[in-house]
C-alpha cells in the first residue's frame, strides 16, 4: 500500500501544475445544473468531463519522456498502476463530493427543490457513469498513449447513448422494472459492486499490459 | 610537485607522468620518502583516467622509484636504491653514446673527446 | 575486486537489428565509457541493463543483484540520466524532489539542495525554463541524493556545449572519487572519454568489439598514413577502414600487425641498449636500416598514436565507404 500511495503521488504531482484546468472542470457543469434544474443531469455530466481528464496524466508523462524516469525508479511497474488507478479514483470521489454540495446549493439558491434520495441517486449514478467512463480509458492509453488510446473513450458514450435511446422504450409497468426499484438500497449496492468490479478487471487488465510494455 | 600533461605529445599519459616523477627523483626534486599525490586525488586533479595513474605508479614501483605502501600510498625511494643507480648509469650510457656518434661525424679522435668529457666533468662539479 | 555491474551474454533480437552476446565487467570505483556509433546497440544495451526492454538471454548482476529477480534492490542504489529531461518541465527544481525523494530510503534532502546551489540551479525555477546543461545537472543532484553507487548515462553530453561537457567530466571525476562509486557512461561523442575513461566497452553493430582497459585499447592501434603505392594486397589486408586518395592513404592498425609488418620487411627498428631493455614503452625510434637487409615499406609511413575517436571511426567504415 505505502509503494501504491507513492506512486499515487507521483501522479499527482504531474497534474498539480494543472490544477486551475481541473478546478474548472470540476466547477463549471454546475452551470449545465441549473439550466437543466436537475441534479442527476448535471452531476453525471460533470462525471463524464472529468472521465476524459483521465488521460492527462498520460499525456503530460509521454510528453516529457517520463517513461524514462519511471524505467529507473526502485518501484514495481504493477504499483505504478495501481497508484494511478487510485489517484484517478480519489479524484472522482472528491469531485463527486464537491459537486453534490455545490449542485444542490445552486438548485436550492434557485429555487428548486432537492430531496435526499435525489442527491443519493445522483451520487450513485455519477460515480456509475464515472467509473465506466474510466474503466474503459485507461487500459487503452496504457497500451496505445495518451492519444492512440482515446477511442476508447467512445465504448462508454455510446453505452451512454444508447441508455438514453433505449430508457424511454422501457415498460414504466414490467414486473422487473417494479420489482428492482422498489428496493434502491439493493440496486445502488449492485451498482457499485459492479463498479468495484469494473475496477478490478480494468487494473488486471493494465497491470498485464504494463508488464509487458517495453519502452 | 609540478606535473604537467600535453594532450598533443603523442606520448602516452602514463608515460608522461613517469617520465616527469623519474627526473624530479634523479634532479633530487623529490626526496627520498617524499609521497607521491594520492592515486585519485591525482587522476581528479588532472581529469585523466584512475587506471591511468595506477599504471604510472606500478611501473614506477617496479623499476624502483617508488615504493607502494598499502593503505599509505606511494613514497619516494632513495637515490641510493640499486635500480635507480642503474637508471641514471643507463642515461649516462644513452648521453655518451650521443656523444660519441657526433664526435665521429666530427672526426673527433677518442682521446680529444677524453680531454672533453675531464673538462665537462670538472665544470659540472663547480655548476 | 567488487564489480559494481557484470553482464553476461546479453541479447536481443528487434526486427532489423541484433544485439549478440554483449559481456563486459566494470569494478567499483571506476569510469566505462561504452563507445559506438549511433545505432549500434549502446542504447539498447543501457535499456536492458535497466530492464525496460525484455532481454531474449544474458544476465545482468547489479552489485551482485539480480536486475530483474531484484529489480527494485538494485535499481535503489543506481541512478540514470538520460540525454534529455526525463522531469515533468512544470516542476520546479524543488518538485522533482518531492516527486521521487519517497522511492529512496536514505534520501538527503540537505544533500540535494547543497548540490542545486552548487550547480547553480534556482530550487523555484521551472525545469522547463533550465537550459540543457542545467537539466542535466539536476538530474545529477536528484541522482548524487542518495548515494546511488553506480551512475548510468546515457548520451549525457549530446547538445551540451564544451563548458557544460567539462563541467560534467570534473563532476564524475569527483563522484569516483572515494572509490565508491562507478561510472557507466555511454556516448557517442568520444573525446570526453578520451582521458578520463578507465575502461571501454565497445559495441559495433550489435557486436562486442571490444572490453577491456582504456590504455590498453587506444594502445592497440596505430594510426598509418604513407604513400599510395606502398599498398601491397598483404598490407591492405591488415589495415583497418583505409582511406586512399591520390596522395597518400591513411588506415588504422593494430599494434601486433604493425610491427609484424615492419619485421616482414627487413631488419626491424630495435630498442638497442647495453644493459638490456627495461622500458615498457613501444617502439618510438625512426627507422633503422641494417647493413643487409632493406628496408620495410612501413619504415617511411607517418605512425601516430590513435585516439578513440579514430578507433571508432576506422573500424566502423564498410568497405562500400571509400570505393575499396
Amino acid at each position: 500500500m505505502n509503494e501504491t500511495l507513492k506512486a499515487a503521488r507521483l501522479d499527482f504531482a504531474l497534474l498539480r501544475p494543472y490544477w486551475k484546468t481541473l478546478c474548472f472542470i470540476i466547477l463549471m457543469p454546475v452551470i449545465y445544473t441549473g439550466v437543466a434544474r436537475s441534479l442527476s443531469a448535471g452531476i453525471s455530466f460533470e462525471m463524464c468531463m472529468l472521465g476524459i481528464t483521465a488521460s492527462y496524466t498520460f499525456a503530460i508523462s509521454e510528453k516529457n519522456g517520463m517513461e524514462r524516469l519511471y524505467g529507473a525508479l526502485p518501484v514495481a511497474r504493477r504499483h505504478l498502476v495501481f497508484g494511478k488507478y487510485l489517484l484517478i479514483c480519489a479524484t472522482g470521489l472528491l469531485a463527486l463530493g464537491i459537486s453534490l454540495v455545490t449542485h444542490t446549493a445552486v438548485l436550492k439558491a434557485l429555487g428548486e427543490t432537492v430531496h435526499a434520495w435525489e442527491i443519493a441517486v445522483s451520487a450513485v449514478l455519477g460515480f456509475f457513469v464515472y467509473t465506466f467512463y474510466v474503466v474503459f480509458q485507461l487500459p487503452g492509453y496504457y497500451k496505445f498513449g495518451a492519444v492512440g488510446g482515446k477511442m476508447f473513450q467512445f465504448i462508454p458514450v455510446t453505452g451512454y447513448l444508447l441508455t438514453l435511446i433505449l430508457l424511454p422504450r422501457v415498460d414504466p409497468n414490467s414486473p422487473v422494472l417494479t420489482a428492482v426499484l422498489g428496493r434502491p438500497g439493493a440496486l445502488a449496492g449492485a451498482v457499485l459492486l459492479c463498479c468495484a468490479a469494473a475496477y478490478g478487471i480494468s487494473i488486471v487488465v493494465s497491470v498485464r499490459i504494463v508488464k509487458n510494455k517495453e519502452v | 610537485m609540478k606535473l604537467i600533461i600535453s594532450n598533443v605529445s603523442g606520448v602516452p599519459i602514463y608515460e608522461q607522468i613517469k617520465q616527469q616523477v623519474k627526473s624530479a627523483i634523479l634532479s633530487g626534486e623529490l626526496q627520498e620518502d617524499e609521497p607521491l599525490p594520492s592515486l585519485r586525488t591525482l587522476a581528479r586533479d588532472l581529469k585523466i583516467s584512475v587506471l591511468t595513474v595506477t599504471r604510472a605508479y606500478t611501473e614506477l614501483e617496479q623499476e624502483g622509484f617508488v615504493r607502494n605502501i598499502q593503505g599509505r600510498g606511494c613514497f619516494v625511494m632513495g637515490r641510493g636504491s640499486e635500480l635507480i643507480r642503474e637508471q641514471l648509469i643507463c642515461k649516462a650510457e644513452a648521453g655518451l653514446t650521443e656523444a660519441v656518434r657526433a664526435a665521429r661525424m666530427a672526426e673527433l679522435s677518442a682521446q680529444e673527446l677524453h680531454r672533453l668529457l675531464d673538462i665537462l666533468w670538472e665544470e659540472n662539479e663547480n655548476g | 575486486m567488487d564489480n559494481v555491474l557484470e553482464v553476461k551474454g546479453l541479447s536481443r533480437s528487434f526486427p532489423g537489428f541484433q544485439l549478440k552476446d554483449i559481456s563486459f565487467t566494470l569494478p567499483k570505483g571506476y569510469i566505462m565509457g561504452l563507445i559506438g556509433p549511433n545505432g549500434s546497440g549502446k542504447t539498447t544495451t543501457i535499456k536492458l541493463i535497466l530492464n525496460m526492454l525484455k532481454r531474449d538471454g544474458g544476465e545482468v548482476k547489479i552489485l551482485g543483484l539480480d536486475n530483474i529477480a531484484e529489480e527494485k534492490a538494485a535499481k535503489a542504489e543506481l541512478a540514470v540520466v538520460f540525454d534529455s529531461n526525463y522531469f515533468c518541465e512544470a516542476w520546479t527544481a524543488a518538485q522533482t524532489e518531492a516527486a521521487v525523494s519517497g522511492f529512496y530510503e536514505n534520501w538527503d534532502t540537505n544533500r540535494f539542495h547543497q548540490l542545486l546551489e552548487r550547480f547553480r540551479i534556482d530550487p523555484a525555477k521551472k525545469v522547463k525554463d533550465l537550459s540543457r546543461g542545467m537539466q542535466m545537472k539536476l538530474m545529477l543532484a536528484c541522482a548524487f541524493s542518495y548515494g546511488a553507487k553506480l551512475l548510468i548515462l546515457d548520451e549525457p553530453t549530446s547538445g551540451l556545449d564544451p563548458v557544460s561537457r567539462d563541467e560534467l567530466l570534473t563532476i564524475l571525476s569527483g563522484y569516483i572519487e572515494d572509490g565508491e562509486h562507478s561510472v557507466l557512461f555511454s556516448t557517442h561523442i568520444t573525446g570526453d572519454l578520451e582521458r578520463a575513461a578507465d575502461y571501454i566497452t565497445y559495441i559495433n553493430r550489435g557486436s562486442l568489439f571490444f572490453t577491456g582497459g582504456k590504455d590498453e585499447f587506444v594502445d592497440s592501434f596505430r594510426i598509418v598514413k604513407g604513400g599510395p603505392e606502398d599498398l601491397t594486397e598483404e598490407i591492405k589486408a591488415r589495415l583497418i577502414g583505409l582511406r586512399t586518395h591520390p596522395t597518400g592513404f591513411e588506415a588504422l592498425v593494430r599494434t601486433e600487425d604493425l610491427e609484424r609488418m615492419r619485421r616482414t620487411g627487413g631488419k626491424a627498428a630495435e630498442n638497442r641498449s647495453v644493459r638490456g631493455n627495461r622500458d615498457s614503452e613501444t617502439v618510438r625510434f625512426p627507422a633503422y636500416t641494417g647493413a643487409l637487409g632493406k628496408s620495410s615499406p612501413v619504415d617511411s609511413w607517418t605512425v601516430e598514436p590513435a585516439t578513440i575517436d579514430e578507433i571508432v571511426v576506422f573500424t566502423s567504415k564498410t568497405p562500400d565507404d571509400n570505393g575499396e
